[in-house]
């Protein structure tokens, strides 16, 4: 089904390609003629790899290593020195550089999520979740599963009850999604989870909103339980805080929207619970902690002195957070998202991912 | 090296378009000059959910073009495309329409304006509004018949010479009806059931005639995945039928009278010959949520679409690439095309412009443009520092107005 487009495509890259093979030749040659007269100098450069014997290529390894090492503390000192200096002297505190990672260089896109925008505020006041988001609707959800469930994922949906208030687990039985649907809305259900399990492992989750919808489906990926997890805490039966990051888009702006919706929004805050759903590169990463703030005095041997001045002016007393994690651990990447519930043959999408999508890795959607 | 390929968008040639959306809000969206880059203008409307469009359609004219769109709090609103006032409200009853069309001909004066409209539920009529002075207007009932008694109407067509009408829907094989002796000549009988004995029930999501001259021959699209071609004169299944990715959503035709542009539910737009039923390709690379509407531009290789990604997208049909987009952030319904946009470049107006400032100057005080104009005081200034804002700023009506005048 490839049209003319994709072959002519194809044909362009070709050229281009063949063309950067010409220009690389000509790199080459020019590369032959410098080493003519610089030869000497380039074979003086050995490097560790090139030396045969396996003791002295480790030693000439490790004593480079060491260096380099000894190179980057001695640059790391200087800039600290330098912003001392700027700070005694009053002047202008040099600019921290930021590393270049691929999610802050991502492909600028115009469809940001501006809370302010008078028409996203309309939107956000009249869209499908905000009975629950707004309104203060206690949510009411219904998890269940594909047709064959075994192993792993009952284990996944007993620790999914724990994390989600309000939620009961219903047998999938051999009922139709449809009808799930229909029955739920009856039962003033507000959202539906399906676990999709595949090979005895938990592989997708469904998320609908009711009873407009709209239906999100998600890769899941990389679970780790909560038994699994060293030092996990157990989690109390309060009502969990939830984090939602890094959701800029309009598209991501509504995913955030709709897990936003499966909590309470009232959370209580002695449980101490956070949930917490963080995007980065279009992953969903969810985590689930407890946390502590433990009230010290200070007591630093080195500060003797500052703490002698310090006992006379008002002691501010030193907080330290705990963080425990107490699962489960899992990933999810958005593969569609469909307006209205779950309906495959006459559905609407609002967002399908498609391969032709992919043409930079910085290129994101959330 | 990161693999990245640089999203280009050359830019469109001018164009106008107007886009209607779930908020309930108009867009206008202008590229001005040989090759730019499209921009939102104006947005009519203030954000409602209540008073989300849902149709649309255009009167397209030279002289007073109109716009009249469906709303959901059942109302249907005449609106001036050019200056976005509202012309003229009608009530409807507690069916949300089906179909709506304007009529193009058919008006017994310049104030009145013939309007074809379906329920879901298969009440058509054909109304004309008279519109008075203010808002108040005035409807008279010319026809009304029922298209079915079951099933529910999605959608319509109306031919070139807007003699004939079209209806089909969820249940609703295609219907043809004459609109002059409002009779029904032509029903489409549906395909027979596979050869493992599965009859997919009828859902018809879109439709469009063919050709502007030909009234014989439509398109339709259908749930099940299928666009169909059917002729009137050879019979009554489908000629051609043609299978596709995913639900069709939305069809529309070209200007040569045998291509089709199809977009999907899942967001896949494609053209299609429909002499060979063979797919001529995709317009592939960003579009990613259902395709609401396609609109054709009648000189101008462009098409445009628009649908639930809240993007409105300028494609070449020649090259099928994408020529630019806009971000609308709601979700977009239905898209017109105004082809009778002059599309001049702000420079050439402000040429124009100052050769009329330059006039002014003698006589202190002059109106352009008729009734509704600028008005113009300058003494001192003089010819060279005139600045251009207004110039810039000056809407498409008041231009339309002046074009037609010096004609």
């Amino acid at each position: 089904m490839v049209g003319d487009g994709g072959r002519r495509g194809d044909d362009e890259e070709k050229r281009k390609r063949k063309k950067k093979k010409t220009e690389e030749k000509d790199d080459d040659i020019d590369d032959d003629t410098g080493t003519g007269v610089h030869g000497e100098k380039k074979k003086s450069i050995i490097l560790p790899s090139m030396i045969k014997n396996k003791d002295k290529r480790m030693a000439v390894h490790a004593k480079r290593k060491h260096e380099k090492k000894l190179e980057k503390r001695k640059r790391a000192k200087e800039r600290e020195l330098s912003v001392k200096k700027a700070v005694e002297l009053g002047e202008e505190i040099p600019v921290k550089q930021v590393p270049k990672t691929i999610e802050n260089t991502r492909e600028v896109d115009d469809n940001i999520y501006k809370i302010d925008d008078e028409e996203f505020m309309e939107e956000k006041c009249h869209d499908e979740f905000s009975k629950v988001v707004e309104n203060g609707h206690v949510p009411k959800i219904l998890i269940t599963t594909n047709r064959f469930n075994s192993t792993r994922g009952p284990a996944f949906i007993s620790e999914l009850l724990t994390i989600v208030p309000n939620a009961q687990y219903k047998k999938r039985g051999t009922y139709e999604l449809k009808k799930i649907i229909e029955g739920a809305k009856k039962r003033d259900f507000t959202s539906i989870i399906v676990v999709h399990c595949r090979r005895r492992e938990p592989d997708a989750l469904l998320i609908i909103g009711l009873p407009f919808g709209p239906t999100a489906h998600f890769k899941l990926s990389s679970l780790v339980l909560r038994k699994d997890i060293k030092n996990h805490g157990n989690p109390s039966g309060h009502k969990p805080e939830l984090i939602l990051n890094n959701f800029t888009t309009t598209l991501g702006h509504r995913v955030g929207r709709l897990l936003q919706s499966i909590f309470p929004q009232d959370p209580e805050f002695r449980g101490r619970r956070v949930v917490t759903f963080h995007n980065q590169r279009d992953f969903i990463f969810f985590r689930h902690h407890r946390y502590k703030f433990d009230f010290k005095e200070e007591n630093d041997p080195n500060d003797t002195k500052a703490k002698a001045t310090k006992e006379t002016s008002t002691q501010k007393p030193k907080v330290a957070v705990h963080l425990q994690e107490c699962g489960p651990r899992f990933t999810l990447k958005l593969r569609s998202l469909q307006h209205g519930t779950f309906d495959t043959k006459g559905g609407e999408y609002e967002w399908v991912h498609k391969s032709e999508m992919d043409t930079s890795r910085r290129r994101f959607f959330l | 090296m990161p693999r990245t390929i640089a999203s280009e968008c050359p830019g469109c040639p001018s164009i106008r378009a107007l886009t209607t959306d779930e908020i309930g809000r108009i867009k206008v969206i202008e590229a001005r000059g040989k090759i730019s880059i499209p921009k939102m203008v104006e947005a009519w409307g203030d954000p409602d959910y209540n008073r989300h469009i849902y149709l649309a359609s255009f009167a397209n004219r030279e002289r007073d073009p109109v716009l009249a769109v469906a709303r959901k709090n059942k109302e249907v609103e005449l609106i001036n495309p050019l200056t976005g006032d509202v012309i003229a409200v009608k009530n409807i009853g507690e069916d949300p329409l089906g179909a709506l069309h304007l009529f193009t001909s058919r008006r017994s004066n310049s104030r009145s304006n013939t309007l074809l409209m379906c329920t879901e539920k298969g009440k058509a009529s054909l109304q004309s509004i008279q519109v008075c002075d203010g808002i108040s207007a005035n409807t008279v009932f010319l026809k009304q018949w029922d298209v079915c008694n079951a099933g529910k109407v999605e959608c319509s067509s109306v031919n070139g010479s807007e003699n004939y009408a079209l209806f089909a829907g969820k249940g609703i094989e295609v219907n043809f009806w004459d609109i002059e002796k409002n009779e029904k000549i032509w029903t489409a009988k549906s395909p027979k059931s596979s050869n493992l004995g599965i009859f997919t029930p009828t859902w018809f999501t879109s439709a469009t005639f063919l050709c502007k001259d030909d009234h014989r021959k439509f398109v339709a699209g259908t749930n099940n995945q299928q666009v169909r071609l059917y002729d009137i004169s050879s019979q009554r299944r489908p000629v051609i039928t043609i299978e596709f990715r995913d639900k069709i959503r939305s069809i529309a035709e070209d200007t040569d009278g045998y291509k089709i542009y199809a977009g999907t539910s899942k967001g896949e737009l494609a053209a299609f010959d429909m002499r060979t039923g063979k797919l001529l390709g995709s317009f592939i690379g960003k579009c990613s949520g259902s395709i609401r509407s396609i609109a054709r531009h009648p000189e101008q290789p462009v098409l445009v679409s628009c649908g639930l990604d809240r993007y409105l997208r300028f494609w070449n049909t020649n090259t099928r690439e994408l020529l630019s987009s806009v971000f609308l952030k709601q979700n977009l319904t239905n898209v017109v095309i105004d082809p009778h946009f002059s599309g001049e470049e702000i420079a050439v107006n402000t040429v124009e412009k100052t050769m009329l400032t330059g006039q002014l100057i003698d006589g202190n005080e002059v109106e352009i443009g008729g009734e509704s104009s600028i008005k113009t005081k300058k003494t001192k200034s003089k010819f060279k520092t005139i600045k251009h804002t207004k110039e810039e700023l000056e809407p498409e009506h008041k231009r339309r107005k002046k074009r037609v005048a010096e004609e």
